[in-house]
């Protein structure tokens, strides 16, 4: 690498929060949505903004604070609104071998989302070592920022913002699966793959539209591993040979 | 907010975190115990297949519209189209999302003005 190549390269968090941009689309959405629902339960806005600070998981802040304000006991409130984070517990080891070492990466772990873990795990690869720690400070403060921010957003002024602007509260989100989309495409590298890849998003997506989100990333992975590993052990035909 | 909701708060904060940052605890141990170049021959061959199809699960997710009418179908089929069509000539991140964006906006749009 040349020495002018070296002074144009941006840093790498400035990169990661470049590529972290597109998530921005479905978090704020949904962030605003959280503060106003929030705030309609009755949390203060900086209250709010301490929910999305600390706890920093969409699906399992909006039962927090409705089973909350529907005056369930405490112990079962932690206790559900932590089970719809289990999932989380296979994004780390996942991104593992292409952490650097620092005493930082733990921490940093806290941004681990959904939507994070997605596109670290495309990402980091691709980048190279010394760039890592950047790259995913960079895209994962970005995308812990714009929840506060949507956040308080949504407490503040969330039912003007939704009268004034519902076309882009429609239309933003789009960016999640189109982002998705981008990320899954070179995973279809087989018929093996596509048929597992396949079968966890019809399957998610079904989940979905029967009311039955919050199980719906667990259960459809687990139906794709399913087909993933039936293939392989699918029963030979006699004359034939699978492949 | 009263001082036992407080501490439930921190006690989802705390577990949440634990749940994000532990296993890589554990994933780092046994990366070490591979050996210097581990590579990805350190992770469980299950925990590799696992990923990708968690990816697939958040976009099945994602994919169920607001509106779900043929106007919320056909944005979201004409958006992944053109988000896949992008991709393939550009292969890079943003743009596609972009115009698969302006593509499903642009559907929602025709849709109101043609009612």
């Amino acid at each position: 690498m040349s020495a002018e190549s070296i002074r144009h390269t941006p840093p790498a968090w400035l990169t990661g929060l470049r590529e972290a941009i597109p998530l921005l689309g479905g978090y704020v959405p949904v962030a605003v949505s959280f503060g106003l629902i929030a705030a309609q339960a009755g949390f203060s806005t900086w209250e709010i903004a301490a929910i999305s600070t600390l706890i920093y998981a969409g699906a399992s802040q909006f039962l927090f604070v409705g089973m909350a304000a529907a005056g369930a006991p405490l112990w079962l409130t932690v206790i559900m609104t932590l089970l719809i984070n289990v999932r989380h517990v296979v994004y780390a080891p996942n991104l593992a071998p292409w952490l650097t070492a620092s005493r930082w990466w733990p921490w940093l772990m806290h941004g681990l989302t959904d939507q994070v873990f997605a596109l670290a795990h495309t990402r980091l690869p691709q980048i190279a070592a010394p760039q890592r720690l950047g790259w995913f400070t960079g895209a994962a403060v970005l995308a812990w920022a714009s929840w506060i921010a949507g956040s308080v957003l949504g407490a503040v002024s969330g039912e003007w913002l939704t009268r004034r602007w519902p076309l882009a509260g429609e239309v933003m989100p789009f960016a999640l699966p189109a982002l998705f989309l981008v990320l899954l495409a070179p995973r279809f590298t087989s018929f093996r793959w596509s048929l597992a890849l396949g079968a966890s998003v019809a399957t998610a997506l079904a989940l979905t539209l029967g009311g039955l989100t919050n199980v719906s990333i667990p259960l459809a992975a687990a139906c794709g591993a399913l087909c993933f590993y039936a293939f392989k052990h699918r029963p030979r035909i006699m004359g034939r040979t699978g492949s | 907010m009263n001082d036992a909701l407080w501490l439930a708060v921190m006690a989802v904060a705390l577990g949440t975190l634990a749940m994000r940052a532990l296993p890589l605890a554990w994933m780092q141990r046994r990366l070490h115990r591979f050996g210097d170049d581990p590579g990805l021959n350190a992770v469980p061959a299950w925990l590799g297949v696992l990923a990708p199809l968690m990816i697939a699960a958040l976009l099945g997710v994602s994919l169920a519209p607001q509106r779900q009418d043929l106007v919320g179908w056909l944005a979201t089929l004409i958006g992944g189209g053109v988000t896949l069509a992008v991709w393939r000539s550009t292969r890079a991140l943003g743009w596609p999302v972009m115009a698969g964006v302006a593509a499903f906006g642009l559907v929602v749009i025709v849709a109101r003005m043609w009612a």
